[in-house]
This record gives structure tokens, C-alpha cells and sequence, in this order.
């Protein structure tokens, strides 16, 4: 099966913040959690999301084996097995996962996977207005870069 | 369980116009998401509008009528809640005329037409809307310059864009959404920026000019120092459809020297000229505007001026340039608010109708007069009010009076979503429904050629749509209403041949667009002609010609002022999370901004020994609030940079803290500071002084 990968072109982020609002409407998450999170330091937006890393260091430091890495490359956390040790927390090197202390357990991007069942876009690219939220399939990440219109130019 | 149903709408979470698909099971809407195939948003939503259900369905939601007695809330019915209101409001009108009430809107949740026309049928000329100082006085400023708003042409392309102090991807979009103005970026215009703040736009504009704030109409004079100087105008146009060309360019060239335009706005001549000859010079090229031109006292000079580059550079009416777009023939929100009902008598008592004739002229007031006559009662007095969707003690210029105002109130009416530090000092208060619980012809008072269908998702509690409130209300005071909400939105929709369940079905409709209709029928104003000498303002004994006036508080106009208070205050951030003064309640975006911003450049915070994250006093000779240090490289270290809106609604006292973190404790509405024919406040620019809170 296709692998895929989300990205962000962080230079077209403008801290609008519509990403993190549609990801919690679409997870159903309250305050706390932020799978995705844009850091503010005007005029720079800088995004903090999940990268779903090919040999995930959240995967390999929990120690119950509840992340795993589907046939499409999407890095998921099985709720039910999760102990809620933050062992993944420390590990990611983005500061991606997150805890959902209501559960007591760690939460994190599962790229929307039910919606890409459906052939739907993930939450947060689907507000995003300058459309700096990639989606990429069998072409590579550089190759969403290299595909810039006017913001790569320049 | 039962299934999920889709319903196709329109967002009203600021000013709206975004479509909307929402989720709903078991009566209740679960999700809201973009609608790709609206023609304004295109499938994209804000942080706000996203956010709907956690507004719609907030435990403090007021879902019924209220009555305080005694200072306390209770519950009462609809009926008795418009009895009461009607019988209130008759006894004022008996006793005091019906000037002595006042109706007021903040930006309003779309019902512009109802609101007027309930007013206009009560009988009072005293309405009270942001239009002084917010879009309705760009619409004043256009009508008697060129006849029409004259809106950004994204769809054609511009091939130069001047972002003119406005974050379009964040904040208010009138006509255009920021998803508009990005895919006409990305097709390669060229950007001018002109902001005080070095914020996304300006980082990636080919020219930022980044000019002492407020100074934006003497910067718009240094364009046209540029143009006439080096000729860069379309002189077929000037001479057939300018009209006072000669005059006006005497005055630009007398007093408007590039050397004098940079002393006053601090941007360097050669960046003045290098802008104006990309925008002169780049066709088409468009200019999309904010209301920070229009909160000073240069509010109406800017924007004509505004209209003046377009129309000598030829972008006026043209594709990709300012276009008059051509609406769908809906009946107007004019005609709806039926303002030749208000009796001549009526119409000659509006509260500062005398002094600032062309907001008189656009129906409304400017508040001050508002607050001036309820407190001395001078030149009568004024007894009720009945305000919606507004939060003045807030939003308004010098809230300590706008608070004082409120509270001496014989009879006050609110109609909102929350127990607002306003509605604390109401003694009804009447449930309206969100947008989500809206049936209305959306969009019908923009200038972007569109209406849109915003459709009934739900009902929450007994909450009402405001259309119907004010229909309710109105019937109870003997006024000419229709049976139903929707019956109205037929007769708007008459003229297209469509009714309301029809319209619904088809979700919007776009006007049949014309380019350069001057070529046929010239100019709507009185002389056919774009008017940079107002024969309109002649008449008023005004001067006719746009200009610059220094700003009331500036170290130029108050240098004894600045030094006690050394700094330009910019007050107004906007938030692309919070609209004015709403959604400080709301879980989700309260998250992403959790306290009140205030800009500090670097070596100005190390001078007062602020640091990241400290809470801060700003103060200025009428008031202080208090809020965060964000400290910001991109702006002038003369200048503070400081959010509005702020109250607390999770601090349970009456009030909420409203006199805490509000901007507007600091700023000023004395009638020396405003718009000599708008009544526009200076909510903008101001001096203040800063210091560390010391209790924090």
C-alpha cells in the first residue's frame, strides 16, 4: 500500500490557527492536547505537528508496544493499551505527542485516518488558507517543495 | 441512533461569508466543516467559525428570555419579555419622544436591514452601529467620492496588490477573504505592505512600508506626490472623470513634499516613490484597505484619497483593479429598512446630525453624542436603549463613560449570547440564535457582488434569530412587519424570481458583472465624476478637498502630553481567534491565546525592565489596563502595540472584570478627536506610558 506523509511549508504558515481548532473539532479533544500547534514568534509560525518518522522514536520508547506504524507508513497509538508512562512524550524530537490527562493517556496525529478511508483530506488541511498543509503520496516530500508556485521563489 | 445530516450554510463568526457544511445528529450540530464550492471561502475556515458548536452549545449560554429584578436574573417568557420591552418603550415615547431611545448594533450578526427598520418605525433618528469608524464610513467616504465601495478585484488578478493596513488571512474580510487574496498572491502579483507591524504579509511584501501609525492618509498624499510628479496618471481619465484635479494638485504639491510626507509617516522618500510607481505603474493593481484608516480622525480624507489612486491610475472600475461590483437584483438592505418612514421631524433631532453630516447622512450617530445626551441629558434627554449584538463598555472609545452611560439608563435591552459585562447592566435581556440558528439572504449589504444562502441548522433552547426578534418586538409596538421571517426573505428575493425555499436549494447568487460603467453613465455623484473635491463637503461648508490632519494625541500635536507619555500607543491588535470582543468564553480558542497581548519592541521593554510573558500597565491621561509583554523586533520601539476586546468571563462577578485588561479605558472620544464629518473616534493612536506590574 502507498505510503503517505503530511508536511507543512512553514514559510507559508501565517499563524491563523485554523489547523489546530479543526483538528480538535475533528478528534473531539477539549483543552490540553494540540496535535498540531502553531508557535507564534512574529512574523515567523512555526508548526509543531507529527511527522509520522520512518523509525519513530515514540514507537520505540514505549515500552508496551501501543504505537505501531500502519501498512501506509501513519504512526498510531492503540488507546486501550497505552499506560500512560510520557515515555513517548520525551522521545519526540518535535514535541508532536501529546497527553490527554482527562484519560490519563497520550494522544497523538493519527492523520485523520478515518477520513483518508473515505478518500477525504486531513481536518487541518482542509482550512488551511494558504494551503501550506501537504498531503503527499508516492511522490517524496521534496518533491511538494519543489512543486513551489510564487512562495518557494522567493 | 440516528444519521448524520449535512446542511449546507453561511458563517457569521465575524463578518461572515464563508461557507459552511454542518454536521448534525440527534438534532444537534456535531461538526462544522468548509463548503469547497463557496465561491468566498472555497472550502477554508477560520479558527472562529470552527469553533461555532463550542459558542452554540457553552454552558453559559443565556437560553431564554431574562427579566432582573432586584438585581437578580430570572427566567420569563417570550411574551411577557416583548410586553414588557413594548409597554417600557411606549411610556419613554409618551413621556420623552421616541428620540430618547436609543437603538444600537455592534458589527452586527447580519441583520442590518431589521435592525434599521425596526429603529426607523420606532422612530428614533438616534442609531447607534460601529459605522462610524467601521466599514459604513468607508461606504460614506466612496459614495460621495465615486458614487460606490469600490472592492478589491481578486478574481481578475491584480498584478500589484497594496495590503493597506489590513491582515486579511486573520481578520475583518469585507468583500474578500484572505483565501482570495493568496490565490491572486501566489499567481505572482507583487505585494506593497503598509503596516506599522512586521507581521506575515510584511515579511513577504516586494515593498513593507512600515509608517507611524495613524499617518496612513498623509502617506497616501506622498503616493500622489510621486504620480503627479513624475507624471504617472492616466491623463485621458483625469481630465474627462476627475473632477477638482487642478486644486487637488496644488494641494498635494503645497503641502505634500515628499520630504514633509516622511517626517510625518516616517517612511523614506525613496520607498514612498518606489511604492508609488509600482502601484502607478502595474496595471491592474488593486488596493485592499483595513479599518485601521478608518479609527482616526482622518478616517473620511483617507479613503477618498484611497479612491483617488485608483481612479488617476486607471484601476477604478477595471478588471483585477477596485471594482463596483454589480449585486444580484435582491431588494437592498436600504429599501428593507424602510428610512423614509422616519419622520422629517425625526430625522432633524439625530444627535450630532448637525455636526457630522455624513454619518447623518448614512442614518446613524457617532456614540459619544449617544453617551453626551444620556448623561447630561443634552439637547434632550435620552432614557432606554436597546442594544444587540454589542458590548460597548468594551468596544467603545473612553469606556469609563460609555460604562456610566449604560448604568444611567431609565431602561436598557440587550440581546445577545452570553451575560456580557453590557448586558450586566440591562434589565432584560432577549436569547438571539447564532448563525447556525439563522434563515437569512446573507451578505446582501457587502460590495462583493454575491448573497448568500444562510440557512436554519438548528434551533438551541428558546433563543430567537435576531431577524425575528426585532420583527416580534416591532408587531408589539404597532409597527408593518411581515408573518414570518422567511415571508421577508421573500419579498428580498422577489425581484430574482426566486423564493426563499428556492433560493435555499441554490445556495448563492452572483450579479451579472460589468466593467468601467462610467464609460456609459459616468460617476454617481453629483457631478458624474470621481470627486476629489467633494462638491457633497463644499455644500456642508467642509473642506472639500481630502487632507491630513496631525493626530489629536501625537508627540507632534501634544509634545507637553509625551512626556509623560512618550509612547504611540496602537491600540487594536486583531487575533485571527477572537472577533472585538466575543469568544474570550470559548475552550478551544482561549487555549491558543489565553491572555491579553501587548507588543513591546525589545529595547524599549529592557528600558522599563519588562520581560517575555510579564504583565504589563499601559496608561494614557484617561485610564490604564493591564496586559502580557510580547516583546516584537518588527515594530518601531516609539510604538506599543496592544490587543482590544478584553474582558473575563470566567470571573464571576457582575462585570467580568471589564475595566481590567480593556484597551479602551485608555482611549478617547472628545468630539476634538474625531472625524470632523464622520464622527469616527480615534480608537487607534494614541500616547501612553508603560510600566511592570509590580503585583504580578
Amino acid at each position: 500500500m502507498e505510503k503517505v506523509s503530511m508536511v507543512f511549508r512553514k514559510k507559508n504558515c501565517m499563524g491563523c490557527h485554523a489547523c489546530e481548532v479543526a483538528c480538535k473539532q475533528e478528534h473531539g479533544l477539549g483543552v490540553g492536547p494540540r496535535l498540531v500547534q502553531v508557535l507564534e514568534k512574529s512574523p515567523d509560525y512555526i508548526p509543531i505537528y507529527c511527522h509520522h518518522c520512518a523509525k519513530a522514536p515514540c514507537k520505540e520508547a514505549c515500552p508496551v508496544e501501543a504505537i505501531s506504524r500502519n501498512e501506509q507508513g501513519i504512526v498510531l497509538i492503540d488507546n486501550d493499551l497505552c499506560i500512560g508512562c510520557r515515555e513517548c512524550l520525551e522521545a519526540c524530537p518535535f514535541g508532536a505527542m501529546q497527553f490527554e490527562d482527562s484519560q490519563e493517556i497520550a494522544v497523538k496525529c493519527d492523520l485523520c485516518v478515518h477520513r483518508l478511508e473515505d478518500n477525504r483530506r486531513p481536518a487541518c488541511m482542509t482550512v488551511c488558507p494558504t494551503g501550506c498543509i501537504y498531503l503527499s503520496g508516492k511522490k517524496s516530500i521534496a518533491a511538494v517543495f519543489e512543486k513551489t508556485t510564487r512562495g518557494g521563489s522567493k | 441512533m440516528s444519521e448524520v445530516k449535512f446542511v449546507k450554510t453561511v458563517c457569521r463568526s465575524c463578518h461572515g461569508g464563508c461557507g459552511v457544511i454542518a454536521h448534525v445528529k440527534d438534532g444537534k450540530v456535531i461538526k462544522v466543516e468548509g463548503d469547497p464550492e463557496s465561491p468566498i471561502s472555497h472550502g477554508t475556515m477560520c479558527a472562529k467559525g470552527l469553533a461555532i458548536t463550542q459558542l452554540a452549545y457553552h454552558p453559559d449560554r443565556v437560553l431564554y428570555p431574562m427579566q432582573k429584578t432586584n438585581g437578580d436574573w430570572k427566567r420569563i417568557s417570550w411574551d411577557e419579555a416583548l410586553d414588557t420591552v413594548a409597554s417600557k418603550f411606549k411610556d419613554v415615547i409618551a413621556e420623552y419622544g421616541s428620540e430618547a431611545i436609543i437603538v444600537g448594533q455592534g458589527t452586527g450578526r447580519d441583520y442590518e436591514s431589521h435592525f434599521s427598520r425596526f429603529g426607523n418605525l420606532l422612530g428614533t433618528p438616534n442609531i447607534l452601529t460601529a459605522g462610524h469608524m467601521c466599514y459604513l464610513s468607508r461606504i460614506g467616504a466612496t459614495l460621495t467620492t465615486c458614487g460606490r465601495h469600490p472592492a478589491i478585484d481578486y478574481a481578475n488578478n491584480p498584478k500589484c496588490i497594496v495590503m493597506w493596513a489590513c491582515n486579511p488571512q486573520w481578520t475583518n474580510p469585507d468583500e474578500y477573504k484572505g483565501v482570495s487574496f493568496w490565490r491572486a498572491y501566489e499567481k505572482g502579483a507583487k505585494l506593497i505592505v503598509i503596516d506599522p507591524r512586521k507581521g506575515f504579509l510584511a515579511k513577504r511584501a516586494d515593498l513593507w512600508l512600515q509608517l507611524r501609525p495613524g499617518t496612513d492618509a498623509a502617506l497616501a498624499m506622498g503616493f500622489f506626490s510621486v504620480i503627479i510628479e513624475e507624471e504617472l496618471y492616466d491623463r485621458e481619465f483625469v481630465s474627462q472623470y476627475i473632477h477638482g484635479w487642478d486644486a487637488f494638485v496644488e494641494r498635494v504639491r503645497k503641502d505634500y513634499t515628499l520630504k514633509r510626507v516622511e517626517e510625518t509617516t516616517w517612511v523614506k522618500q525613496d520607498l514612498i516613490r518606489k511604492a508609488a510607481r509600482l502601484y502607478a505603474t502595474t496595471k491592474p493593481a488593486g488596493i485592499h484597505w483595513g479599518v485601521p484608516t478608518e479609527q482616526t480622525n482622518n478616517c473620511t480624507d483617507f479613503t477618498r484619497t484611497a479612491v483617488g489612486l485608483m481612479a488617476v491610475t486607471g484601476n477604478l472600475d477595471a478588471p483585477g483593479g477596485n471594482v463596483f461590483h454589480v449585486p444580484p437584483p435582491v431588494r437592498k438592505v436600504a429599501e428593507f429598512s424602510a428610512h423614509t418612514e422616519l419622520p422629517k421631524e425625526q430625522v432633524k433631532k439625530r444627535l450630532g446630525g448637525e455636526q457630522y453630516k455624513l454619518a447623518a447622512r448614512m442614518t446613524f450617530i457617532t456614540p459619544k453624542c449617544a453617551w453626551d445626551a444620556i448623561l447630561t441629558e443634552k439637547p434632550y434627554p435620552v432614557k432606554a436603549g436597546y442594544l444587540i449584538g454589542t458590548n460597548p463598555v468594551v468596544s467603545r472609545a473612553n469606556a469609563g463613560e460609555v460604562y456610566q452611560a449604560l448604568k444611567k439608563l431609565d431602561f436598557l435591552v440587550v440581546q445577545d449570547f452570553f451575560l456580557t459585562p453590557t448586558a450586566e447592566l440591562a434589565d432584560i435581556f432577549l436569547p438571539a440564535g447564532t448563525w447556525l440558528e439563522q434563515n437569512h439572504v446573507a451578505e446582501n449589504w457587502k460590495f462583493h457582488g454575491y448573497v448568500l444562502a444562510r440557512q436554519k441548522v438548528v434551533e438551541i433552547g428558546e433563543c430567537w434569530q435576531d431577524h425575528k426578534i426585532f420583527m416580534e418586538l416591532g408587531k408589539k409596538m404597532g409597527q408593518q412587519w411581515w408573518d414570518s421571517v422567511e415571508d421577508a426573505l421573500d419579498w428580498l428575493l422577489e425581484p430574482t424570481g426566486l423564493t426563499w425555499d428556492e433560493f435555499k436549494k441554490k445556495g448563492y447568487l452572483h450579479g451579472d458583472q460589468k466593467y468601467y460603467k462610467h464609460l456609459e453613465k459616468g460617476f454617481s455623484t453629483p457631478t458624474g465624476k470621481v470627486e476629489l473635491y467633494s462638491t457633497i463637503f463644499e455644500k456642508w461648508g467642509v473642506d472639500p478637498l481630502p487632507k491630513y490632519t496631525e493626530l489629536p494625541e501625537s508627540p507632534i500635536s501634544q509634545p507637553d502630553m509625551a512626556k509623560k507619555y512618550p509612547y504611540i500607543l496602537n491600540a487594536g491588535l486583531r487575533t485571527p481567534t477572537f472577533f472585538h470582543s466575543a469568544n474570550r468564553q470559548i475552550p478551544w480558542l482561549r487555549e491558543i491565546r489565553p491572555d491579553p497581548i501587548v507588543e513591546i519592541h525589545p529595547q524599549t521593554a529592557s528600558q522599563h525592565n519588562i520581560e517575555e510573558g510579564d504583565w504589563v500597565w499601559i496608561e494614557s491621561p484617561r485610564g490604564k489596563a493591564k496586559e502580557r509583554a510580547k516583546l516584537n523586533d518588527g515594530i518601531d520601539p516609539r510604538v506599543i502595540v496592544a490587543e482590544h476586546g478584553w474582558w473575563y468571563p470566567e470571573i464571576q462577578s457582575s462585570g467580568h472584570g471589564w475595566d481590567v485588561s480593556n484597551i479602551n479605558m485608555l482611549t478617547d472620544n472628545s468630539h476634538e478627536s474625531m472625524d470632523p464629518v464622520m464622527g469616527a473616534t480615534n480608537l487607534r493612536v494614541l500616547l501612553c506610558n508603560i510600566s511592570r506590574c509590580e503585583d504580578e
